[in-house]
């Protein structure tokens, strides 16, 4: 094949451009232009020109996308254009991986801010596979796709939101607080993209159907839903559902004296075959830590602060998270100091590493909770405004991610390669992106 | 909230969406119906993909996806309807042809339509969880084509006929059976196997079960063999060609089942043919055919080598008990290398040198070997025979594959103390005679059977090659101490170490005055040299060169025994002796001298004297005189050679006892070392005990080791458990 049989010319809303094979061949058979080449579409003699009836300068820049890779928008060019006729290529996935870099917690920028709507303090924000998010308050939750479009809001009709979570990007899962005598609450599988409800997850007890009230969700790679459930009589405890069949497969009901149905987060380690759950203050009056095999129904480790001295009560843990690569749980206590827990002993003690009593003195009017978060050995924690990153075995602090409007982080979450903070003020979220790899 | 403001949401909600042309999206669906239709005609060449993409977008964008989506459907429907109808009309040969052809075409339309409604696929059908056009494509023909009731059947038929037909040997179009089948395994695994395997395979069950009994009725084993190996490559074949890989494991496990494993015994057994038969006529072919066949099936092999081994047993146990076979003991050994080469052979060859088949094999010589009690005897001999002549001319490493095959069968025998034991008297004979051929081969052989048992087994005999050796050295010390010496007879001792050697304490002859002499001043060397040592002669171990000259002047080298030496010298200086006085001047033990006697002068050829009267045996009034008309072609002449020879019953008795008396001690050792570290222990438990640990060497005798434990019961290392009689407690 000579070199000018390799060319192409378009005529693109009246512009001319001249491109070769090759570069289209890069949009991949699944689009116009692998369409377009195919041979069954025997395309007319290689010197004429191919009329388009779309948009040139939207043409322009996804043409240098698919020679370069890389992504650049004029400023003339609204963003929802350029997704629109991306659409009509086939180009949309190309935009998307263009358009920000792999995930790395200290080269975060902030890409965008959405505000919110809906009146109040957020529950949880939730990133999801493919760069979109959700964000539930009160009884809605907010779905939003990675153009930060936002999608039809998944509705409860006054039920309370306690957690979502992604399952993939097009099924959402939400927990729900159950409504007295109405058989309504528990677990839902809904659409990401049309809100609508697809599916019930149930609770039984002694082949009994139960109305149960789901808080913490927590979601394993062979496809299992863990969820925290509270019913009235004896289901309280956490409950496993297969994510294909929707069936309910196990059921590791609380010990007395022990409190799993109220966890507030729940964790699966895949190494170590266990779902982590944390009851914690101040849902309780004490906080609970324990990591639960479902195989043989066993509670493999377990810590509580029961019986340790209330004199420090700032040492209360606020949030917790299992680091498996070191064997330890890390925990936050109000003023985002950082304390660890040794994994392999069984019951063990927490290991502060006191960091800023500084904060002690300007604590903002509505302080939120510190939150953590771990992504690919880089330590996330929330606390007020700013969301600190800590690298390495002794967990510096390496980078600090801050917006001045908005008010206290109330939620933070890491997916898809970006990070979302949800702040409690006029329900603004922050997008953060590492941008693209650099150019050499 | 009031009417007036519900109104205005209303009238908002109407201007949101205005579609210009109300005909909009009739009039598009019509454009792109049209350009399906062309393209199922083939008429495709005048369509331009971007009007049909931009439409198929458009009606999208305006929220016509649904109706875009149930257009598509029912175009594609009805032409596949209309298709299903020319392929049904097509007569007989050209109807796979036309469906095939027909199939061809729906793919490239289907990819095509796939095409132009791209974006529905993406947007459209991935929102509302539709199925996709590809699939529904597949789907639709599925429905409306493979199970279009007046072609489901005929076109199954069609593929059943075909096979059966290829399978009697005719030739079928292969490309074409591909094509329509790869079409099956297109519309997804279930169809594949639901439409097309499933019945397949029963097809061919039912085949294979016919034929397979034809077969079994007119065949021998070697045949039928033959042909369900070429039966299960051609299924082989058949899959590679035209099925979807994961059907080979399928039919061939239906091949198996019904020409194998449900004839397994039959074939086996089958007279005339059939395994055994194999077997005795090497038919490394037919059996390495049964071998890969029978490995296909559950209990195939198991079959092949239980049949195997008790063949090998029945065959082995004759062999070892056949009085005739077992006259000659090399032949006897010879026998038993042979079959085992075979065997071995025959694993090696046909049997993929399959682990279990070489456990078979062993255990069945195990089994056989030992049934006959001289077997040690006879090995030991065989290598004494190999040992003395047989290696002559035969290249080292052969003489290594020779004596590591005598290992292999040594490693058989339960009784090794007893092979042991003629080793010793056998190579004994070997090294004192210097009959033996090669050192070397003899040394190996005992760094085998040291690597074999241990240590312990072989000291005595690497005692043996010592005393030769430093013998060797005395003797060139004790000419070197003595030049005056070098005139005359001369005299090699070998000094034995007792212990070491199978000697029997001898009354020693009178030598005659000239070698007593030179013995005299040996033993003053030797003791000289060696404080506190004894010596004493082995006389009936000895042999000797003499030169003899007869009557007409014929000089001859005689080689004789120390005794026949005796015997002989006396004639130097008389004519005639009666048997006293022979036995008289020589003190040999008369039976000793009466064998001496009768080979100097009874063996044809080499009747050195004459005896009166003449007679076959030896008697006490008999007279002897020198033959002066002895003539032999050869200037030397043996006489009297002692060859080792198979024992005689009352011999074979004495070896008997001699090992269980050797036995009494080791048993009685392994008794103390047990009790010593165990202290207390059962009768039944110390009995397996000792029998574990002596069975490297042999099988002790329950009964024995209870005597031994009697004995040491009475000698105060053990004692009976006051309460418990069964108990044994060790006296430390």
């Amino acid at each position: 094949m000579g070199f000018s049989k390799d060319r192409i010319k378009f005529n693109v809303g009246g512009r001319i451009f001249e491109t070769t094979a090759t570069t289209l061949a890069n949009a991949g058979r699944d689009s116009f232009f692998g369409a377009l080449f195919d041979d069954e579409w025997n395309l007319s003699p290689q010197d004429s020109i191919h009329f388009v009836d779309r948009n040139s300068d939207c043409f322009a820049v996804l043409l240098d996308l698919l020679r370069t890779g890389d992504l650049n928008v004029p400023a003339n060019i609204p963003e929802r254009l350029l997704h629109r006729e991306a659409s009509f290529y086939g180009l949309l996935d190309h935009v998307r991986t263009a358009k920000w870099g792999p995930f790395d917690g200290n080269r975060l920028r902030l890409s965008d801010s959405v505000k919110g709507i809906a009146p109040g303090d957020g529950t949880a924000i939730r990133a999801g596979p493919d760069g979109g998010c959700c964000v539930a308050h009160g009884s809605v939750v907010h779905v939003f796709d990675w153009m930060l479009e936002e999608h039809s809001p998944i509705n409860l009709d006054y039920q309370r939101v306690n957690d979502v979570g992604w399952v993939d990007s097009d099924n959402i899962v939400l927990s729900a607080c159950e409504r007295l005598g109405r058989g309504e609450g528990g677990m839902g599988l809904f659409s990401s993209s049309s809100g609508d409800l697809r599916y019930k997850f149930q609770v039984c007890h002694e082949n009994q159907v139960k109305s149960y009230t789901a808080g913490a969700l927590s979601f394993s790679p062979d496809y299992e839903i863990f969820a925290s459930c509270k019913g009235r009589s004896n289901e309280y405890g956490i409950g496993v559902w297969d994510q294909i069949t929707g069936k309910q497969t196990d059921f590791f009901y609380e010990s007395p004296g022990w409190s799993l149905g109220d966890a507030d987060k729940l964790q699966w380690l895949n190494g170590k075959n266990c779902l982590l759950v944390a009851t914690l203050f101040p849902r309780k009056d004490n906080c609970y830590i324990s990591l639960l095999d479902f195989r043989d129904k066993n509670m493999v480790w377990s810590w509580s602060d029961i019986g340790s001295p209330m004199a420090i009560d700032e040492k209360r843990v606020r949030d917790a998270i299992a680091m498996e690569d070191s064997n330890s749980i890390c925990v936050v206590n109000e003023f985002e100091d950082l304390g660890f827990i040794d994994l392999r002993m069984y019951g063990g003690s927490v290991r502060w590493s006191s960091r800023s009593k500084l904060m002690k003195s300007k604590m903002p009017d509505e302080p939120c909770y510190p939150k953590l978060a771990l992504h690919e050995g880089q330590l996330f924690s929330s606390m007020n405004d700013s969301i600190s990153v800590f690298c390495g075995p002794d967990w510096v602090l390496t980078s600090r991610l801050r917006r001045s409007y908005g008010g206290s982080i109330c939620d933070f979450s890491i997916g898809g390669d970006r990070l979302f903070a949800l702040h409690s003020e006029e329900n603004v979220f922050d997008v953060w992106e590492t941008p693209p790899c650099p150019i050499i | 909230m009031s009417n007036q403001k519900k109104r205005n949401f209303q009238i908002e909600a109407f201007k949101h969406r205005v579609v210009v042309d109300p005909k909009y999206a009739d009039k598009t669906w019509q454009i792109l119906e049209r350009a399906i239709h062309q393209i199922y005609n083939q008429d495709a060449s005048g369509l331009s993909f971007e009007e049909l993409y931009r439409n198929a977008y458009n009606m999208v964008l305006h929220k016509f996806g649904e109706k875009l989506y149930t257009g598509f459907i029912a175009t594609m429907t009805s032409h596949l309807k209309e298709k299903s109808k020319l392929i049904e009309a097509a007569q007989g040969g050209s109807f796979l042809e036309e469906l095939n052809k027909k199939w061809n075409e729906h793919n490239k339309a289907l990819e095509m339509i796939r095409d132009i409604l791209m974006y529905m696929d993406r947007t459209y059908i991935e929102s509302t969880k539709k199925t996709h056009v590809h699939p529904m494509g597949l789907n639709l023909w599925r429905d409306n084509v493979v199970h279009f009731t007046k072609i489901h059947t005929r076109l199954l038929n069609t593929l059943l006929d075909l096979v059966q037909k290829e399978r009697t040997g005719e030739v079928i179009d292969r490309g074409l059976m591909r094509n329509v089948i790869k079409m099956f395994m297109d519309l997804g695994e279930s169809v594949y196997q639901e439409d097309f395997e499933k019945p397949f395979l029963d097809a061919s069950s039912e085949f294979y079960k016919v034929e397979s009994q034809e077969f079994i009725e007119s065949c021998d084993c070697g045949d039928y063999l033959k042909k369900a190996e070429k039966r299960l490559t051609e299924e082989i074949e058949r899959v590679a060609h035209y099925l979807d890989a994961k059907s080979e494991e399928k039919i061939t496990s239906v091949v198996e089942k019904e020409m194998i494993a449900n004839h397994m015994q039959r074939l086996v057994h089958m007279e005339n043919s059939g395994l055994v038969n194999m077997l005795l006529n090497d038919k490394y072919d037919d059996l390495g055919r049964m071998y890969n066949l029978f490995r296909r099936v559950t209990n195939g092999l198991v079959t092949v080598r239980d049949v195997m081994t008790s063949h090998l047993r029945e065959m082995g146990k004759q062999l070892v008990t056949d009085p005739e076979k077992s006259k000659d003991p090399v032949e006897f050994v010879q026998r038993l290398l042979d079959e085992r080469d075979k065997y071995d052979k025959i694993i090696s060859t046909a049997f993929g040198n399959d682990k279990t088949f070489q456990n078979a094999l062993n255990s069945s010589f195990e089994y056989f070997i030992n049934l006959n009690a001289r077997s040690p005897e006879f090995i030991s001999l065989f290598v004494d025979d190999k040992l003395r002549k047989g290696l002559k001319g035969i290249a080292d490493v052969d003489v290594e594959v020779i004596l590591d095959k005598v290992m292999m069968l040594f490693r058989y025998l339960q009784e090794k103390d007893v092979f042991e034991k003629y080793y010793k008297q056998h190579l004994a004979k070997r090294l004192l005679s210097g009959k033996t051929v090669s050192d070397e081969a003899e040394r190996s052989l005992i760094v085998k059977l040291k690597t074999e048992c241990g240590y312990q087994f072989t000291s005595k005999l690497e005692g043996m090659f010592t005393d030769m050796k430093t013998s060797e050295d005395t003797m060139r010390g004790f000419y070197g101490s003595h030049p005056e010496l070098s005139e005359g007879p001369t005299l090699i001792v070998q000094v034995l170490t007792t212990g070491s050697w199978p000697t029997q304490p001898a009354v020693p002859c009178n030598l005659p005055a000239e070698v007593s002499v030179l013995c005299e001043k040996f033993r003053s060397y030797y003791l000289g040299t060696h404080t506190g040592r004894r010596l004493s002669w082995q006389t009936n171990m000895g042999t000797a060169d003499i030169k003899a000259i007869f009557g007409k002047g014929q000089k001859h080298e005689l080689n004789v025994s120390t005794f026949q030496m005796c015997v002989l010298m006396l004639f130097n200086n008389s004519d005639r002796l009666s048997y006293k006085e022979i036995e008289q001047a020589t003190e040999i033990p008369a039976a000793d001298l009466k064998r001496c006697l009768q080979s100097l002068a009874c063996v044809k050829g080499k009747n050195v004297i004459k005896k009166e009267p003449m007679s076959k045996d030896i008697g006490e009034e008999d007279s002897f005189v020198v033959n002066d008309k002895f003539t032999s072609k050869f200037y030397k002449v043996k006489i009297g050679t002692v060859v080792a020879q198979k024992e005689t019953e009352p011999e074979k008795q004495e070896t008997r006892q001699r090992v269980e008396e050797d036995r009494k001690p080791q048993i009685e050792a392994a008794i103390v070392r047990i009790m010593k570290s165990r202290k207390i222990l059962d009768h039944n438990n110390i009995i397996a005990e000792v029998t574990k640990q002596l069975q490297p060497r042999f099988l002790a005798n329950p009964t024995e080791i209870k005597k031994r434990i009697e004995s040491l019961i009475e000698r105060d290392f053990l004692e009976r458990d006051s309460t418990d009689r069964k108990l044994y407690r060790y006296l430390a």
